[in-house]
């Protein structure tokens, strides 16, 4: 075998680059002209032979020796998108998606792999699908203009997904690929015919709503938190909000529901001005009474709309007493039978005939 | 502006000699001896050569090459530098910093020239085919067989848990085989050569994967070398690379 020699030949002159720039005999820095931008020469030049795209690929960056060449042609397997047989990519475009769990939220990038089963995020580095969803389980899409953490404007896509959480992502073209994944829900037969709700759209609501639950009113709302072993109680950020279930309160720092209370439980809410510490003069606060088994607790919340809430919460309140009052069922003091409140305030115990003294007083006077 | 000498390489010569213009940017090359040994160089202000432009800088980096190979086929051995290496003076005569440096490292040089006598460098990259290779071991392997005919007769979901199972021994194997065939082909290389170092690999296009690459120095017309890699090449799956010969930058 014969060694190929012409330098002149594209191929080899790149291996007399690697030799002509980081070998040969060295001399005395003292003696010699620094020569900072000789490297980039080299880079740049090794680089334009080779082609911009595989500058990594000549192992320049990298430096592996006999040892770890077995991790790099391993590596390399890995780097390859885990497909299955007969899926077939329609699009891929760099992205990012959002990722929280618990008080962890980021932004994570890599390649969406759009194919005629699914939608994926594929991050190369570790070789990990980040976040997949099969195609018919997506059933509504939003796009939203938000404002990232740089200043500038960026389109966040919102996908409903089924039985999952809503997902939040970010492409470099979002049209193209609203579009190709339009196209391909079509040739499926899938329709985006869900509908994302405002709630969805809020990734803190996203997180603790439970099924069939819908938010009425939300506000972002300090919470005066009870003492805890040796903290004292103190006043804490973050957003109140009335589902038709539940109050509750969402601590903004730990990312997580802190309090919360049945609405059947509320018994009253009162606002008031008030001086909350030394410097927090005349803030306005919203007192929420409730009953927990025996006792009856008070939680605080300060915000803009204290006046609002507790109109809201008083009305929900009369309401559900007077629902209440149809279910909740009691004992008749006489007897013990049990009968709805309703009833035996209104009408006695159908099995002893005890009246509340209130109704025989009224009885009374009617007659 | 200071003035500088731009160094070439090293050689075993104790005269004055003028090697014309074919140097960088058509530059006067000449040595400047001191004692056995002498520099080649050609004049030029003491700022390192810098180009944006590609062309130029390649246009550069042939003179540089092409220069030290007529100073080696004057001179005999010669030990070659870097691109771009300025010597540079002050203050003093550039002449005279030169022989100062050639006193210093005097010793080290003659040790260097000594060693690399009458030899040359050599690039040797040996690359195989993952997809025929992989062929080969799953014909020779009974287990590996079994699973790739199982595979056909599956069901969609099922078979793809196979598959995966089949690529993870595939690639398990893979890596021992390359493991074997890097020492074998080291060691044959070894016997044939004065001194082999390894250097990084390069990425390739699939299915190609780069096993290993060598600098090697040995005898200018030594010949075995070159029959051993031939039986290299010869093999199902393989390719060799085999570049040079070049001035010993590797072993200096």
């Amino acid at each position: 075998m014969e060694p190929e020699r012409e330098c002149k030949n594209r191929a080899t002159l790149v291996d007399l680059l690697d030799r002509v720039f980081d070998k040969g005999v060295v001399i005395h820095a003292d003696l010699i002209i620094s020569v900072a931008g000789i490297p980039l020469i080299g880079v740049n030049l090794r680089a334009a032979l080779a082609g911009m795209e595989t500058m990594l690929k000549y192992g320049m960056l990298q430096d592996i020796d006999a040892k770890t060449r077995m991790w790099e042609a391993q590596h390399r397997k890995n780097e390859q998108v885990p497909l299955i047989e007969a899926e077939e990519v329609t699009l891929k475009m760099f992205g990012s998606y959002y990722y929280s769990k618990g008080i962890y939220r980021a932004w994570k990038s890599g390649y969406f792999y759009l194919t005629n089963f699914r939608l994926l995020l594929y991050y190369q580095d570790i070789a990990e699908v980040a976040f997949q969803t099969p195609l018919e389980k997506i059933t509504a899409i939003k796009i939203r203009r938000e404002k990232s953490f740089t200043g500038k404007d960026k389109d966040i896509i919102y996908l409903a997904l089924e039985g999952e959480k809503v997902a939040r992502l970010n492409v470099l073209q979002t049209q193209e690929f609203i579009e190709k994944l339009g196209d391909l829900q079509e040739k499926i037969g899938v329709g985006l015919d869900g509908e994302l709700l405002p709630e969805e759209l809020d990734e803190r609501a996203n997180n603790f709503l439970m099924d069939g639950e819908r938010i009425c009113c939300q506000e972002k709302m300090w919470h005066l938190m009870p003492k805890s072993g040796i903290m004292a109680e103190s006043w804490k950020p973050g957003y109140l909000y009335l589902t038709n279930k539940r109050l509750c309160w969402w601590y903004e720092f730990e990312g997580k529901i802190l309090f919360q209370v049945p609405i059947d439980k509320i018994t009253g809410a009162i606002q008031e001005r008030r001086n909350l510490s030394a410097v927090l003069i005349d803030k306005k606060v919203l007192d929420v009474v409730y009953s927990n088994n025996e006792s009856k607790i008070v939680a605080s919340f300060s915000g803009k709309e204290t006046e609002e809430w507790q109109k809201t919460l008083n009305r929900m309140i009369a309401k559900e007493s007077s629902q209440i009052g149809d279910k909740e069922i009691e004992t008749c003091p006489q007897c013990g039978k049990k009968a709805p409140v309703k009833q035996l305030l209104e009408k006695g115990c159908p099995r002893c005939g005890w009246v509340s003294p209130r109704l025989k007083k009224t009885k009374v006077v009617s007659s | 502006m200071t003035e500088g000498r731009y160094v070439y390489c090293v050689g075993e010569n104790n005269e004055r000699i003028n090697l014309g213009r074919i140097g960088i940017e058509g530059s006067q090359v000449y040595t400047i001896p001191y004692k056995d040994l002498c520099a080649v160089v050609h004049n030029c202000p003491a700022q390192p050569y810098e180009s944006k432009d590609k062309k130029v800088v390649e246009s550069w980096i042939i003179a540089h090459e092409e220069t030290i190979e007529t100073a080696w086929k004057r001179l005999g051995t010669v030990l070659p530098l870097g691109f771009d290496t300025i010597i540079k003076a002050d203050e003093e005569d550039p002449e005279e910093v030169v022989k100062a440096w050639l006193k210093e490292d005097y010793q080290s040089l003659e040790e260097k020239l000594n060693k690399v006598k009458g030899q040359v460098e050599y690039g040797v990259q040996i690359s195989w085919d993952t997809k025929i290779i992989t062929r080969e071991l799953i014909e020779k392997d009974p287990e590996l067989k079994r699973l790739e005919q199982e595979i056909t007769s599956k069901p969609k979901g099922v078979a793809y848990m196979y598959k995966q199972k089949l690529e993870k021994l595939i690639r398990g194997k893979l890596e021992k085989e390359a493991e074997r065939c890097f020492k074998e082909f080291y060691e044959t290389i070894k016997h044939c050569t004065d001194e082999v170092k390894v250097e990084k690999l390069k990425k390739e296009d699939e299915p190609r994967q780069m096993l290993m690459n060598l600098s090697c120095l040995a005898d200018k017309d030594d010949r075995t070398l070159g029959g051993e890699l031939e039986k290299f090449n010869n093999r199902e799956g393989f390719f060799v690379r085999f570049i040079g010969p070049w001035p010993p930058y590797s072993f200096v």
